[in-house]
């Protein structure tokens, strides 16, 4: 079965969001509104209750990035602190706790915004090629509610969009 | 027009088409003013660069640093710009976590406000170094003779400390600044678009990239927020670890944070002014903005006065003959008229911002913002030189005052901020769009309106796409 | 990496600071300066230049303060001001001379502060400056509460040994280029030609075999040197030092921030002692007439 994508552009979150709660009730069989990709100039806050609760691995990556970088940051530095053949001590312990305390901390943060941002650059699938369905009006004024199904749903869910007042229709054939 | 109407934070019939095209225009070919401030500020700049290759050729003399003043002037503008750097941490990462919308549409420019006040700053470390060639051996990195640099030593906390927090809000800057990107993408040509196409990594808005921007945003904003508190506490412990009198404060980690957010303040109603005027922004940086940075402003001086206060306490109450020796300098010795001028400037002259006539003026507000960040120079200055003119050997009492080369290079550090910071506002645009859109539907909400009529759908929206009709200026590539 | 070095250097670094003696260092050089003795006549001060290839500065930079005596005479007056109304001509009492050189701080507070661990503590109980690691960040100098460190601020050999003075100069050790720290040594350089003479003779260090330029230059023999861990050794036969002796009688100990002195005639005493910085130089007060 050939796989198609199709773009559904509207004015306003009302219709956009009537259009959604039109899938959820099942208006197109075989269609959820786990397929619905929904895409617009900002997060609107009431987003999570019309697509229902979607995971994100985020804050997991940001855990591991501070564990990384407390036991990294100690480590490295006790170890870098005992190679010294000759200590510039002042009288302070070989690895002195206060110093490695302020210099773990920092690394901790380092390593959290990192792994962060890694996983962001990666969830996001940010630097994969852009699908070539897209508006320049959802940068502006306009959402937009983006499916890729089998080409059977395609002429319903137009349907579907073209009852809740979309302003425009973009569809795409995959080969 | 009645005070309420005049004095929103944003006007929430603003239509969605307008933001984008209000900031997008900022981004256009410049006018004769922009290229006089670049002028001016190239000009600081070569005055820095040879002040500092007369430096580095001759050595550290030229400064007029001697025994006992090892340090002078960098080490007091070092700290400056690492202050003002904490500004865009509390607009964008502070007021953020707290829901404060009214940061919206001015916390662009504050957090770049930070990266390049971070930028600046780091040149200082390398500039006063007497062997500034060497200065790669603070960073650990493997070597055959197994040497690594002093972890005891708080400037090599300063240098871990600094890297963290300019990796940080660069990155916290940019991935805030990539939705904004792809809007200017979408209405670019030329150069320009190529580079925004690059620089906006391919964002197209759906939800499963707004999820995790938010989730990320939030965690940057979790995490620099003690990064700042700990950035500026790692560099007053420059001080604050040592044994000097008058250095050796307790109360300097937070003297010195609520000091970074004084001056970070002052310095963002100084851009807010000059970006309003300039940009013709007064539908984005409004009136009540301001008088809510103001207040803001206004409450950071007076937490800065009592720890100045406290610790002028901490020293009359502790019998320590060295610490009181050197108050009782800043009060009454050579360097007494500018301890002074920090007093007026960090603790009388912001009473001025408890006035609201004086808030909503703007000419007063650029001099009192000015005044300000003053003030935080001068206490920088007065924190590092009174304790070195007396210290606790009688012998090492001294007067010293900077030279030309201090000057030129502390001027010059002004300028290549300057520069920065008028690259960024012609590249990237300093005011976040999607933000102000977020905004406009918040206030929308709250006022019981419906969103439809500032979108697409409302009357007379919906501007055609661009390239296909060119009735909204795009904006030119060269 | 070096765990046995870790394990190794903790155990050192408890027993040296908890028992008050360092048993496992090699020497612990140290000084005891008689302040009755000194009359500032200035001559250690210009060993030290003479030795340690000390740049003369001039007088335009040595009032600006940035002069390069390791050693300075220091001159205090008991009446600092002789009033609006010059009730005398000069001073009575004259004045006080304090020769300070690097008090070689057992807890020196410029060992944590240096960047690039410029500095260090070696098995000998000297602070040691590296002149080669050193980057010039100048924070050992702020936190040396005796201001005992000078800086390098121009390139002094340029124009300090014009020819034929730069014959002068002691082989045994470096001259200074700008940009980095230097204070004095308790001149390393005749420390280690002596040891390596007694190593390879196979004895111990004797004595008064190591002189200090400024010990060795006094006239008046008001500066003491040797090795504090020269005790008394009852199986050899070998006597205590001199120094040791000069501390234990005046009952100043290392590793204690206040003495405990029985009588008032102990004159001993430790610059700034209470900074807990452990200083191996020990002053004897000067004596007057009460």
């Amino acid at each position: 079965m050939k796989k198609c994508r199709i773009l559904g552009l509207f004015g306003n979150f009302d219709d956009a969001f009537a259009a959604i709660g039109d899938f959820k009730n099942h208006k197109v069989d075989g269609i959820t509104v786990d397929d619905v990709t929904f895409l617009s100039p900002i997060e609107h806050p009431d987003i999570d209750d019309v697509l229902g609760p979607r995971p994100s691995v985020i804050p997991k990556v940001t855990l591991c990035g501070a564990s990384f970088g407390i036991t990294f940051g100690f480590l490295f530095l006790a170890s870098a602190q005992s190679n010294f053949l000759i200590q510039p001590q002042g009288g302070k312990a070989i690895v002195p706790l206060p110093s490695n305390i302020v210099l773990t901390y920092e690394m901790m943060i380092l390593f959290s915004v990192i792994f962060t941002v890694i996983a962001f650059l990666v969830t996001t699938r940010l630097f994969r090629k852009r699908k070539s369905l897209y508006s320049e009006h959802i940068s502006n004024d306009q959402v937009a509610i983006e499916f890729e199904v089998d080409e059977k749903y395609i002429d319903q869910i137009k349907a579907v969009f073209k009852d809740n007042h979309s302003v425009e229709i973009r569809e795409e054939v995959q080969s | 027009m009645q005070n309420n109407e005049v004095y929103k934070d944003i006007n929430e019939d603003l239509k969605w088409t307008q933001i984008n095209k209000d900031i997008l225009q900022s981004m256009e070919n410049p006018r004769k003013g922009y290229w006089i401030s670049v002028a001016v500020c190239l000009f600081l700049i070569m005055f820095a660069v040879v002040g500092e290759i007369y430096q580095y050729q001759i050595g550290m003399g030229v400064a007029n640093l001697n025994w006992p003043h090892m340090w002078d002037l960098y080490i007091a503008t070092f700290i400056f710009w690492i202050g003002m750097s904490h500004a865009g941490t509390l607009l964008s990462a502070i007021l953020h976590i707290m829901n404060a919308d009214w940061r919206k549409p001015i916390y662009r420019f504050a957090e770049a406000m930070t990266t390049f006040s971070l930028m600046t700053a780091g040149l200082f470390p390398m500039i006063h170094l007497g062997r500034l060639w060497n200065m790669y051996w603070v960073l650990p990195y493997l070597t055959d003779r197994g040497i690594w640099p002093n972890f005891r030593s708080p400037l090599v906390w300063d240098a871990f400390a600094i890297s963290t927090y300019l990796t940080s809000s660069a990155l916290f800057l940019f991935i805030g600044m990539i939705p904004d990107l792809a809007i200017c993408r979408d209405n670019a040509r030329g150069w320009r678009k190529k580079l925004y196409t690059a620089l906006s990594l391919g964002w197209r808005g759906d939800d499963r990239q707004w999820r995790n921007f938010r989730r990320t945003y939030l965690i940057m904003a979790c995490f620099l927020i003690p990064l700042a508190v700990s950035v500026h506490s790692i560099v007053s412990s420059d001080f604050a670890m040592s044994i000097m009198p008058g250095w050796s404060v307790t109360s300097f980690p937070p003297y010195f944070v609520a000091g970074a957010l004084y001056s970070g303040c002052a310095a963002i109603i100084t851009l807010f002014i000059l970006l309003r005027y300039y940009f013709r922004w007064e539908e984005y940086m409004t009136i009540a903005i301001l008088e809510k940075t103001c207040k803001l402003t206004f409450a950071i001086a007076m937490v800065w006065t009592y720890l100045n206060l406290i610790e002028f306490a901490s020293v009359w109450y502790g019998h320590s003959a060295a610490d009181k020796e050197v108050l009782l300098a800043k009060f009454s010795g050579p360097y007494a008229p500018f301890f002074w001028g920090m007093i007026f400037c960090g603790s009388i002259v912001p009473f001025v911002l408890a006035f609201e006539k004086w808030r909503r003026h703007l000419p007063t507000m650029m001099v009192v913002s000015i005044l300000l960040n003053l003030g935080m120079w001068l206490e920088r200055w007065m924190i590092v030189t009174p304790t070195l003119s007396l210290s606790y050997h009688p012998i090492a009492h001294d007067v010293m005052w900077p030279s030309w080369v201090q000057w030129f290079i502390v001027a010059g550090s002004f300028g290549w901020f300057g520069l920065l910071f008028l690259v960024f506002v012609k590249v990237f645009p300093s005011v976040s769009m999607y933000e102000c859109k977020e905004m406009v539907l918040h206030r929308r909400e709250l006022a019981n309106k419906e969103i439809s009529p500032v979108m697409a759908n409302g009357p007379g929206g919906g501007a055609p796409a661009p390239g296909v009709a060119n009735k909204s200026p795009g904006v030119e590539g060269s | 990496m070096s765990l046995s070095n870790l394990v190794d250097d903790w155990s050192k670094y408890r027993k040296g600071r908890e028992e008050g003696g360092y048993h496992d260092y090699e020497h612990m050089w140290g000084m005891s300066i008689d302040l009755n003795k000194c009359i500032g006549c200035n001559a250690c001060s210009v060993a030290c230049y003479a030795e340690n290839n000390l740049a003369v500065v001039g007088k335009e930079k040595f009032e600006k303060g940035q002069g390069m005596h390791w050693l300075r005479i220091e001159r205090y007056w008991d009446e600092p001001d002789l009033g609006e109304e010059r009730t005398a001509e000069f001073q009575q009492h004259g004045a006080s001379f304090l020769p300070m050189m690097c008090q070689q701080c057992n807890a020196a507070t410029c060992e944590p502060v240096c960047p690039v661990a410029a500095t260090y503590h070696t098995p000998d109980g000297l602070n040691a400056q590296v002149y080669n690691r050193c980057i010039g960040s100048r924070y050992c100098s702020n936190n040396c509460p005796y201001r005992l460190r000078y800086f390098n601020f121009w390139s002094f050999y340029e124009d300090s040994w014009p020819a034929p003075l730069n014959m002068q100069l002691n082989p045994d050790i470096t001259v200074r280029d700008k940009g980095v720290m230097e204070k004095c040594t308790f001149c390393v350089q005749r420390i280690r030609t002596v040891k390596d003479k007694a190593r390879m003779e196979d004895r111990k260090v004797r004595d008064g075999e190591v002189q200090t330029a400024c010990s060795q230059t006094c006239p008046t023999g008001a500066i003491e040197f040797g090795d504090m861990l020269g005790m008394y050794d009852p199986e050899t036969g070998v006597a205590e030092t001199r120094v040791t002796k000069m501390w234990r009688k005046h009952q100043v100990e290392l590793g204690k921030t206040k003495q405990n002195k029985q009588t008032p005639d102990m004159r001993g005493y430790r610059v700034f002692e209470f900074l807990n910085t452990d200083p191996c130089v020990m002053y004897l007060d000067r004596v007057r007439e009460v």
